[in-house]
């Protein structure tokens, strides 16, 4: 058994590396029913003559008339859409909202002959108007936003009729629902994009207000004001905050520093300029290790004296990281391009490895520091002692993933 | 819950101390709308409020004595949000977290992940012993998890792959090309749509209040100064409660620790290379001092270069935050963005040297343990294959 303050400390540490790992677990099942739920609809499993992926090197141009769809799918198409719409007036003239006829059936119309051409030119936002008014959605029809017209829905929509296709073949169940989902695309892509260039506007005109005059005097009052609070309070003085920030840093110093030199240790100086080179920057290296050494003892003495409690209980994970991206990504975001899915999936995975051997060393520099002077101070050479070297070896020096055997050496007699 | 701030003028209400306290905590621990995770209790987030602007210095004590039951203290409380609006540009990096995400996004480096360990789960602290064991079995589980995750992983860049190739050319802004999983979810489910676009009403919202306070900001920082004058002036230094720091100090000493046995080892080396060099060396003229000297310039260079890295601010040069996912067959876009293969080059030699650090370490252990166990007759120590 452990001794109680080491075995707190370990748990502790392991504890939070499994919470750490099922939250991303969590998250990414949250992501992951999103997209299975997506593609089920679109790779429906019982028609698997219906696939809808072009290969990675079609001309969009080509898409369509390669898909031209055959005379009898498109007579079931328009079977389908009519008995729709004579649901959809059927239940209209029970509620008695009357006299809108034609618009279904003109939108409904409209909808199934882009599938058939090839290229139609993008409607103008005034036919989108007027569309609008005529096709109010009458109750209990899930009719969405602004049906406008474009080139995205058109797209969509050759991508969409497979879908059409597919539950038509699956059954004619003539519920204005099915005829929502053909709607729906017409409205979707073009709300959003009215309120996300609205948003670059606003992002663009907020950063336009850091500078400027105006701002000038208001980082003056500010200045003032922190300089007012922080009176009678020794700026000099460390919060922890700043202290767990530089301790961050200086970590991140060491592994740059010993990162160098296991470059310069291994690399072969082809004349003396180079060798002398070389010894310069381990020179160099040592000098910067013993500075930050200093800063470090620096810091330890601030928390001894002033008993900062560097980590509060109960810690609001709210470092302000200037992780943000830099100040260009907040107002539009930064694309990050890539050309397959294996490249993606290479590129997640090393991700996630990056952040695995982080964890990793973090955990192997904790138990070494815990569990080393256990195996040295534990006296008993008895059984327990074994196992404990047993399993320290095994944790320290395999990853917990391999195991040494230990043979008592009796002599022959 | 959005901090409305630039309609909160000079008012005189004295009852706003609860509702200070939820903002305060909001403020200093974000989470995204749809975190169904509990929240503590008023009291408790009254707590960690007080907690977390002490630890970032906070420089007044009668925060501290404020009572958690938000009966009072409104006045401090207001004075506690202006000095962190005053310090940093909190309402900009607010913004940018909560901010509606329409794309497939993937950071590019691991700040977020090692800033926010997620909710503060009040663990109950086992006293007892445990056994060795049990640390194997949770290694083991953690090992398990990790490799669960990329599975998962790959899993869900397999589904990101299809959804953005199937969708190739739907999305009207053109350098972007496909949609995205939220924006195809629009599609497919226009009650969905009808909550993004709410939510997206609301961001334009908060932006547009944003503004509003950016105009009105001066008058606010001149009202806040004679909300200060008018306080009380405070005693002198308050002295903190004597708390042992423990995990806390455990980072700084293990940094310390590692600094060390850096330094000590560039010593070693650096000795024996110095009088290699120097027996090499006496004999030469002066002659080449001109090129000693340059080499010297050219030295001290690339280590100011490499300080910076882990400077102050230094970090910005190497991409950082969330990136929208884009597909594009290679050599089609020409376009700004980041490309796949950097990145991936980047983490391979980032892993290398993880991984060379990590072997470095088990091969420490296993030399300190063989010094420690070698001393012992009477065993024989077989080592599993392959070491």
């Amino acid at each position: 058994m452990l001794p109680a303050g080491c075995s707190r400390r370990l748990l502790a540490e392991l504890r939070d590396a499994l919470d750490a790992c099922a939250e991303r677990q969590r998250q990414l099942e949250r992501s992951l029913r999103v997209s299975r739920r997506l593609l089920r609809v679109w790779e429906p499993a019982e028609t698997p003559a219906l696939e809808p992926t072009p290969g990675p090197d079609t001309n969009e141009e080509a898409r369509p008339p390669a898909r031209t769809p055959s005379p009898q799918d498109l007579k079931e198409l328009e079977l389908l859409t009519q008995a729709l719409e004579k649901a959809v007036r059927v239940r209209k003239g029970l509620s008695k909202a009357g006299g809108r006829d034609e618009a279904p059936s003109r939108k409904s119309r409209s909808i199934v002959s882009p599938a058939t051409t090839a290229s139609v030119p993008p409607r103008a936002s005034g036919q989108a108007g007027r569309r609008a008014s005529e096709t109010k959605p009458p109750r209990g029809v899930r009719q969405t936003t602004v049906p406008a017209k474009g080139l995205p829905e058109l797209r969509l929509l050759s991508v969409g009729d497979q879908t059409c296709k597919a539950r038509g073949a699956q059954a004619a169940k003539p519920e204005p629902g099915l005829r929502d989902q053909q709607m729906a695309p017409s409205a979707a892509p073009q709300a959003p994009e009215a309120f996300t260039l609205k948003q670059k506007g606003l992002w663009a005109q907020l950063s336009s207000t850091e500078t400027g005059d105006s701002m000038d005097a208001t980082t003056t009052a500010k200045t003032q004001f922190l300089r007012k609070m922080q009176s009678g309070w020794p700026s000099s003085r460390l919060c922890a905050a700043e202290v767990e920030a530089e301790v961050g840093r200086l970590r991140k110093a060491c592994s740059l520093l010993r990162q160098r030199m296991g470059e310069e240790l291994t690399a072969d100086p082809v004349d003396w300029m180079q060798e002398y080179h070389c010894l310069l920057t381990l020179e160099g290296l040592q000098a910067i290790a013993g500075q930050c050494l200093h800063r470090l003892q620096e810091l330890r003495a601030a928390v001894m004296e002033h008993q900062l409690a560097p980590w509060p209980e109960g810690r609001l994970p709210s470092a302000p990281s200037s992780c943000g991206g830099g100040a260009d990504s907040i107002w539009s975001p930064q694309l990050l391009l890539y050309s397959s899915t294996q490249e993606l999936q290479t590129l997640a995975s090393l991700r996630l490895r990056v952040a695995m051997l982080d964890e990793q060393i973090h955990l192997e520099k904790v138990l070494m520091a815990e569990l080393l002077p256990l195996v040295s101070t534990q006296e008993p050479l008895g059984p327990p002692w074994l196992a404990l070297c047993r399993a320290v070896h095994s944790l320290l020096c395999e990853g917990g993933e391999h195991f040494l055997t230990i043979l008592r050496d009796e002599p022959a007699d | 819950m959005w901090p409305q701030v630039g309609r909160r003028g000079p008012s005189r209400e004295a009852q706003k101390a609860p509702a200070l306290w939820r903002l305060l905590f909001h403020v200093l621990s974000p989470r995204p709308a749809d975190d169904a995770a509990a929240l503590p209790t008023p009291e408790a987030q009254a707590r960690l409020v007080k907690s977390a602007l002490r630890s970032q210095g906070y420089p007044r004590r009668a925060l501290v004595q404020l009572p958690e039951d938000g009966s009072q203290g409104s006045r401090e409380l207001l004075l506690a949000l202006s000095w962190l609006l005053a310090r940093g540009p909190l309402l900009e990096r607010l913004l940018a977290q909560i901010r509606v995400r329409l794309g497939d996004e993937m950071p590019v480096c691991e700040c977020e992940v090692l800033a926010s360990p997620g909710p503060p789960a009040p663990r109950v602290e086992a006293d007892g012993c445990v056994d060795i064991r049990h640390l194997q079995w949770l290694m083991g589980k953690l090992r398990f998890g990790w490799r669960n995750l990329i599975t998962s992983q790959q899993e869900h860049c397999a589904l990101l792959g299809k959804v953005h190739s199937y969708t190739r050319g739907c999305h009207s802004d053109r350098s972007l090309g496909h949609l995205s999983v939220t924006e195809a979810e629009l599609l497919r489910d226009p009650e969905g749509g009808r909550q993004l676009l709410r939510r997206l009403e609301s961001e334009n919202a908060r932006l547009e209040a944003a503004l509003e306070w950016r105009r009105r900001e001066l008058v606010f920082w001149q009202w806040m100064d004679t909300v200060l004058d008018a306080c009380p002036p405070e005693a002198s230094q308050p002295t903190f409660l004597p708390r042992i720091p423990e995990r806390g100090a455990g980072e700084l000493e293990l940094v310390a620790r590692e600094l060390q046995a850096l330094q000590e080892e560039l010593q070693a080396v650096v000795e024996t290379r110095r009088a290699a060099w120097e027996a090499r060396v006496g004999g030469w003229g002066p002659g080449w001092k001109a090129t000693q000297r340059a080499s010297e310039e050219a030295v001290r260079q690339e280590l100011t270069a490499l300080q910076r890295a882990w400077e102050r601010g230094g970090g910005l040069a190497q991409p950082h935050g969330p990136h929208r996912l884009v597909r594009s067959e290679a050599g089609t876009l020409g376009g700004p963005g980041l490309r796949a293969t950097e990145v991936i080059k980047a983490l391979r030699s980032r892993e290398a040297c993880l991984e060379a650090a990590l072997r470095q370490l088990q091969g420490q252990c296993r030399q300190e343990l063989a010094r420690l166990v070698g001393a012992l007759p009477g065993f024989i120590w077989i080592l599993p294959p392959g070491c």
